[in-house]
C-alpha cells in the first residue's frame, strides 16, 4: 500500500469509530467497536510515523479545503514522525485498555455519547503533528482542545467536574489566542499561512517583533504542555478524565506543546537571542522541581501522576532550553545532543506515563478509590497491574536500565556539556550548571515520590475496604499495561540505537546536515561519555540472577506476622502517603509552606481523647500568588463593568448615541 | 589489552573480597577511640557467614518483592563498583558507563531497597524508607555538583578519563575549584554511606534508624546480601572519591611495580576513608534529622562555589 494512502485510511477508521459511537443504540453501538476501530487507526498512525521517520522524504498529502478557501496541507517529516509513533503506541494501548475499562465501568448504564469525542481526539492529534499550514494547525489544535474537554467533563458530569472543564477551556483558549496572534504576525510578513514560508518570514522580522512572537508562542504551547506557571489546568483536568484518556492526554497531548516549541521556537524562529534559551531553561527547572514537589504532597494517585507530567515537561524543556542556548551561540553538536535528550525524554515519558495512568485506572476500577492513604496490599491481588506500575515507576524515577534513565542521562550530558562549552556566555554556562543541581534534586524527589506511590498502593496490608476486596482487572487492560511496560524496558535496554535514530530527527529542526547515527556514546563538544545500556542491563540481570539462585531461591523461608512490638499487626501501624512525605514536607517547608490543623475531641469530663482529626495541606505558590490576584482582578473588573449594564433600554440608546458622537468627533 | 584485564580482575577480586574488612576497620577505629577493644577485624565476615547459614523469616504481608530486592540491590552496587577505576587507570568495565551511570545505579539500589522496606507493613520500615529517600534529595544535588566539577576539569564524565587526566596533570589537578568540589563530595559521602553525624550505623534504637530500619525485616541470607551490599557501597563511594578527586597511584600498565603501587595507593585511600568514618562515628553526635538540610545544603553550596570558581577564574 502506498504510504500516501495511510492518512486517508486513518481518517476513514476514525470516522467509522466516531459513527459507531454516535449511532443509535444497536449492535453497532456496542462499546468495544468504536475502540477496536480506534486501536486499528492507532496502528496506522504508528506506521505512518515510522514511514515518515525512515522514509527519507516527508509524507505529504493535500486534504481538501476548509470552508472552501484554506487548503489543508499535511506533511509528516521525521520530527512529526516521532510524535506520531508516540501517538500510535499510546493510542493502541489506551484503546485496548479502554475496551476493558469502559466495559467494567458502572458510571454510564446506557451508551455514553461523549465517547464519540475519543476518535475525534485521536484524529486531531494526528493532524496537529502533520499540519503544514497555520489554518490546518489551529483547526486541529482547537479540535484537540474541545474533544479532550468533552472527554474530561463527559465521563462524570457534576459541579466540580464542570468547574474543571471550564478552567481547562478558558486556559486552553487563552493559549490558542496567543498562538493565533503569533501566527498572524508571521503570516502577515510571509503573505501566506503556509508553514513552508514561515521560516524566511520569521527571519525577516525585526528583533523585537520576533521576541514578541516567541513569547506568544511560548505562552500558547507552554500552556498546553503544562509548564509552570501555566500549568494550573493540568493537575485538575487529568485526574478527572477516564484513565485511558488521561494516558493519552498526559502521554501525548501535552507533548503537542513540546512539538510546537521545537517546531516553531527552534526550527521556524531559528536561532534567537540568549534570553530565549535562558527563559526556557528556567521554566524547565521550575517546572521540574515544583512539579515533583507538589506530586510528593499528593495522595490522590492520578493527581500525583498529573503533577509528575509537569515535572517531566520540565525535564524536556531543560533539554530544549540548552538546545536553544547552544543553537544561538553556534555550538551545533551540543544543540543536537540537548535536543536529542529532549525528544528522547518526550518519547520515553509518553511510554512510562501512559503505563502509569493505565495502571492507576486499573487500581481505581478494582479498588474504587484513588486515595493512597486507603489503598495498599494490591501487589498480591493484582500482580499484573503491580508489575506494570512498578516498571513505569522505575522508568519515571530514572533508574537504569529503564528508558527514563537513558534520556535523563542525555539531559545531564547536555547540561554538563553546556557548562564546559566556551562558545556559550558565562551566564548561560552558569545557568546550565545550576540546572544540574535542579535536575539532580528532581530525580531524587522522583525516586521518593514513586517509592511512596508504589509502596502505598501495592505493598503491605490494605488500609481500606476497597483495596481489601480488589482483584485483577480484565485481560485487555492487563495486555495494554504489560505491552507498554515491555516497551519501557526495551527502549531502555536499546537506548543506544534509539538515541542514534532520535539524533537524526533532532538534526532537522536545527538545520544540521545528516547526523551520523553515533548513538548514545557520541562525543559532544569535547565532552566524551558513554552509557552502554544493553551490557549494563545484562550484567545487572546476571548478578541479580546469581544472587537469587544461590542465596534466595533455595533457602527455606518461614512466613510469620510482622513484629509490631507484641500486638497484632494492623494496617493502622503502617506509614501512609502523608506520613511518608512528612520529612520532605518539612525539608522543603519554605517552598511548600505546609499548614496543619489537629482537632482533638475529649470524652466529656475526662482528659482522654475521643477522636483526633488531622488535616494538613500545602500551599501552591503559583496558584495563590499569581492566579489568586489575577482571578480577583478579573472578578473585580467584571463587577466594575457590570455597573454599565443596567438593562435599561434608554441607557443603552444613550451609550449608542454617545459613542456615535465621539466617533464623529474623532473621525472628522 | 591483557594488561587491563589483569588490572580489572585484580580490582574485581579485591573489592569484592575486602569490602567487609573495611567495615571492620571502621568499627575497630570507633571502638579504640571509645577505649574499647572492639570486635575482630574479621567480625563482618563472621556475621555474613552466620546470616548465610540461617533461615529467612519474612512477613506474611510481604509480596515477592521482599525476596527479589536483595538480589537487585546487590547487583546495582556490584555493577557500579566495576565502573569506577580503583586499581587500573581505567575501570574493569571500561566504556560501559560514566559517573552518571554510577549515580543512576545507586539510585536503582535505593529505589528497590526503600520500596522493599515498605513491604512488611511495619512502621519501622516506613520510617527508615522515608528518611532514606528524603535525605537522598539533599545528597543528590551536592553529589552531582561536586562530580560535575571534576568532569568539567577533565572535559569528560567518564571516570577512567577523569582519573587519567587528573593523574597526568599531577599537582596542577588540585585547583581551588577542585578542592571545593572534593570537600562537597566528602560531606555527602558521609551521608551516602550512613555515618555520623547523619546516621549512627551501629544503632538498634528504632527511632534513630535509617538504613538499619530498612533492613529490619530482612533475615538470613537476604540480610547477608543486603549488609554485604552496604559494605561494598562504602568501597564504591571511597573509590569514586579517589578516581575523581585523588587519582594518584592508579596503574597505567600491568607491570608488577605499578600494580603494587596501585594496590597500595588504593588500599591506603579506601582504608583512609574507613578510618575517617570511624573517627567521625566516635567523635560526633548524631544531628537532629531536621538539622540535616543545613549540613547537606552546605555541601551543595560548596559544590556550586567550586563550579563558579571554575567558570569565572579559569586557571
Amino acid at each position: 500500500m502506498p504510504i500516501d494512502a495511510i492518512p486517508a485510511l486513518i481518517a476513514a477508521l476514525l470516522a467509522l469509530s466516531f459513527l459507531s459511537a454516535v449511532a443509535p443504540v444497536s449492535r453497532w453501538n456496542r462499546r468495544p467497536i468504536a475502540l477496536v476501530l480506534a486501536a486499528l487507526a492507532s496502528v496506522a498512525i504508528a506506521l505512518l510515523g515510522l514511514a515518515a521517520l525512515t522514509g527519507g522524504t516527508p509524507v505529504m498529502v493535500e486534504a481538501g479545503t476548509v470552508l472552501g478557501f484554506a487548503v489543508i496541507h499535511v506533511r509528516y517529516d521525521p520530527l512529526a514522525g516521532l510524535f506520531m509513533i508516540a501517538l500510535g503506541t499510546v493510542g493502541m494501548a489506551s484503546s485496548l485498555f479502554g475496551i476493558g475499562y469502559e466495559g467494567g465501568d458502572s458510571h454510564g448504564a446506557g451508551p455514553d455519547r461523549t465517547r464519540a469525542a475519543y476518535p475525534v481526539f485521536l484524529a486531531s492529534l494526528a493532524l496537529v503533528f502533520g499540519a503544514d499550514d497555520a489554518f490546518a494547525f489551529l483547526l486541529a489544535w482547537e479540535l484537540m482542545a474541545l474533544s479532550s474537554a468533552v472527554l474530561v467533563v463527559g465521563a462524570r458530569p457534576g459541579p466540580e467536574v464542570a468547574r474543571t472543564g471550564y478552567l481547562y477551556l478558558t486556559l486552553t483558549h487563552l493559549a490558542t489566542a496567543a498562538l493565533v496572534v503569533g501566527f498572524a504576525v508571521i503570516a502577515a510578513t510571509a503573505g501566506s499561512t503556509d508553514f513552508a514560508t514561515f521560516g524566511s518570514a520569521a527571519a525577516a522580522l525585526p528583533p523585537t517583533a520576533r521576541g514578541v512572537v516567541f513569547v506568544l508562542l511560548l505562552v500558547g504551547f507552554g500552556t498546553k504542555a503544562g509548564a509552570i506557571p501555566l500549568h494550573v489546568w493540568l493537575p485538575r483536568a487529568h485526574p478527572v478524565a477516564p484513565s485511558h484518556v488521561s494516558a493519552l492526554m498526559s502521554g501525548v497531548m501535552i507533548k503537542a506543546g513540546i512539538y510546537g516549541i521545537v517546531r516553531f521556537g527552534l526550527e521556524i524562529l531559528g536561532p534567537g537571542p540568549e534570553w530565549w534559551g535562558l527563559l526556557v531553561l528556567s521554566i524547565g527547572v521550575a517546572s521540574a522541581v515544583l512539579g515533583v514537589l507538589y506530586a510528593l504532597m499528593e495522595h490522590d494517585l492520578k493527581r500525583l501522576l498529573a503533577f509528575h507530567s509537569i515535572e517531566n515537561i520540565g525535564i524536556i524543556l531543560i533539554g530544549v532550553g540548552v538546545a536553544m542556548l547552544a543553537y544561538a551561540d553556534g555550538a551545533p553538536a551540543l544543540a543536537g545532543l540537548a535536543l536529542t535528550a529532549a525528544l528522547f525524554h518526550t518519547f520515553n515519558h509518553a511510554l512510562f506515563k501512559s503505563v502509569l495512568f493505565l495502571a492507576a485506572g486499573s487500581v481505581q476500577a478494582a479498588a474504587r478509590t484513588r486515595d493512597l492513604n486507603i489503598l495498599g496490599g494490591l501487589a498480591r491481588a493484582m500482580p499484573v497491574t503491580a508489575i506494570a506500575f512498578g516498571i513505569g515507576a522505575g522508568a519515571i524515577s530514572g533508574v537504569p536500565p529503564l528508558n527514563g534513565f537513558a534520556s535523563e542521562w542525555l539531559t545531564f550530558q547536555g547540561l554538563i556539556g553546556a557548562g564546559g562549552t566556551e562558545a556559550l556566555s558565562l551566564l548561560a554556562r552558569a545557568a546550565a550548571l545550576l540546572a544540574v543541581a535542579g535536575l539532580a534534586l528532581t530525580t531524587a524527589l522522583a525516586v521518593a515520590c514513586f517509592v511512596k506511590a508504589t509502596g502505598m498502593t501495592f505493598l503491605a496490608l490494605p488500609r481500606g475496604q476497597g483495596a481489601a476486596g480488589a482483584g485483577e482487572t480484565s485481560r485487555s487492560m492487563g495486555g495494554a499495561m504489560i505491552g507498554l511496560a515491555v516497551l519501557c524496558i526495551a527502549v531502555g535496554v536499546g537506548a543506544g540505537p534509539v538515541a542514534g535514530m532520535i539524533a537524526g530527527i533532532a538534526a532537522g529542526p536545527l538545520h544540521l546536515g545528516p547526523v551520523a547515527a553515533g548513538g548514545i556514546a557520541a562525543p559532544v563538544a569535547g565532552l566524551q561519555a558513554v552509557y552502554a545500556a544493553a551490557p549494563i542491563a545484562l550484567l545487572l540481570a546476571a548478578v541479580a540472577g546469581i544472587a537469587w539462585l544461590v542465596g534466595i531461591r533455595p533457602r527455606t523461608v518461614r512466613r510469620v506476622p510482622t513484629w509490631t512490638c507484641g500486638i497484632a499487626p494492623e494496617p493502622a501501624f503502617e506509614y501512609t502517603a502523608t506520613s511518608y512525605a512528612k520529612l520532605i514536607r518539612l525539608y522543603f517547608g519554605p517552598i511548600l509552606r505546609p499548614a496543619r490543623e489537629v482537632t482533638v475531641e475529649m470524652h466529656a469530663g475526662t482528659p482522654f481523647p475521643r477522636t483526633v482529626r488531622y488535616d494538613g495541606r500545602v500551599s501552591h505558590v503559583i496558584d495563590e500568588r499569581l492566579y489568586g490576584p489575577l482571578h480577583r482582578a478579573a472578578v473585580g473588573g467584571a463587577q466594575l463593568v457590570r455597573r454599565l449594564q443596567s438593562g435599561s433600554l434608554q441607557l443603552y440608546l444613550a451609550y449608542a448615541v454617545t459613542t456615535l458622537i465621539v466617533l464623529l468627533l474623532v473621525a472628522r | 589489552m591483557a594488561g587491563s584485564l589483569v588490572l580489572g580482575a585484580l580490582q574485581v577480586a579485591g573489592t569484592l573480597l575486602l569490602a567487609p574488612l573495611l567495615f571492620g576497620v571502621t568499627k575497630r577505629v570507633k571502638a579504640r577511640l571509645q577505649y574499647r577493644r572492639g570486635p575482630s577485624l574479621l567480625q563482618p565476615y563472621r556475621d555474613l557467614a552466620k546470616w548465610w547459614r540461617k533461615e529467612s523469616v519474612e512477613s506474611d504481608a510481604a509480596s515477592p518483592l521482599t525476596a527479589a530486592a536483595p538480589a537487585i540491590v546487590l547487583a546495582s552496587v556490584v555493577v557500579a563498583t566495576f565502573l569506577v577505576p580503583m586499581v587500573g587507570i581505567v575501570p574493569p568495565l571500561d566504556g560501559w558507563g560514566d559517573l552518571l551511570v554510577v549515580i543512576g545505579l545507586l539510585a536503582l539500589g535505593r529505589f528497590v531497597l526503600a520500596l522493599s522496606a515498605l513491604d512488611a507493613g511495619s512502621a519501622f520500615g516506613g520510617m527508615g524508607s522515608s528518611r532514606e529517600v528524603a535525605i537522598a534529595t539533599l545528597v543528590e544535588p551536592a553529589l552531582l555538583l561536586a562530580l560535575a566539577g571534576a568532569a568539567l576539569a577533565a572535559r569528560s564524565t567518564d571516570l577512567g578519563t577523569i582519573a587519567g587526566v587528573g593523574q597526568a596533570a599531577g599537582l596542577s589537578w588540585y585547583t581551588p575549584a577542585l578542592l571545593l568540589s572534593a570537600a562537597a563530595f566528602a560531606i555527602v559521602a558521609v551521608a551516602e554511606t550512613g555515618h555520623e553525624p547523619v546516621e549512627n550505623p551501629d544503632t538498634h534504637l528504632e527511632l534513630t534508624m535509617i538504613h538499619e530500619g530498612m533492613l529490619l525485616e530482612a533475615s538470613g541470607p537476604r540480610l547477608a546480601i543486603l549488609m554485604y551490599a552496604a559494605e561494598l557501597k562504602l568501597v564504591l563511594v571511597a573509590g569514586l572519591f579517589g578516581a575523581a578527586f585523588l587519582p594518584v597511584g592508579l596503574a597505567r600498565t600491568a607491570s608488577p611495580v605499578e600494580i603494587l603501587v596501585a594496590l597500595g595507593a588504593t588500599l591506603a585511600k579506601v582504608a583512609g576513608a574507613a578510618v575517617a568514618l570511624g573517627i567521625l562515628d566516635a567523635t560526633l553526635a548524631k544531628m537532629r534529622i531536621l538539622a540535616l538540610p543545613g549540613l547537606l545544603t552546605t555541601a551543595s553550596l560548596l559544590g556550586a562555589v567550586g563550579l563558579a570558581v571554575r567558570l569565572w577564574l579559569p586557571s
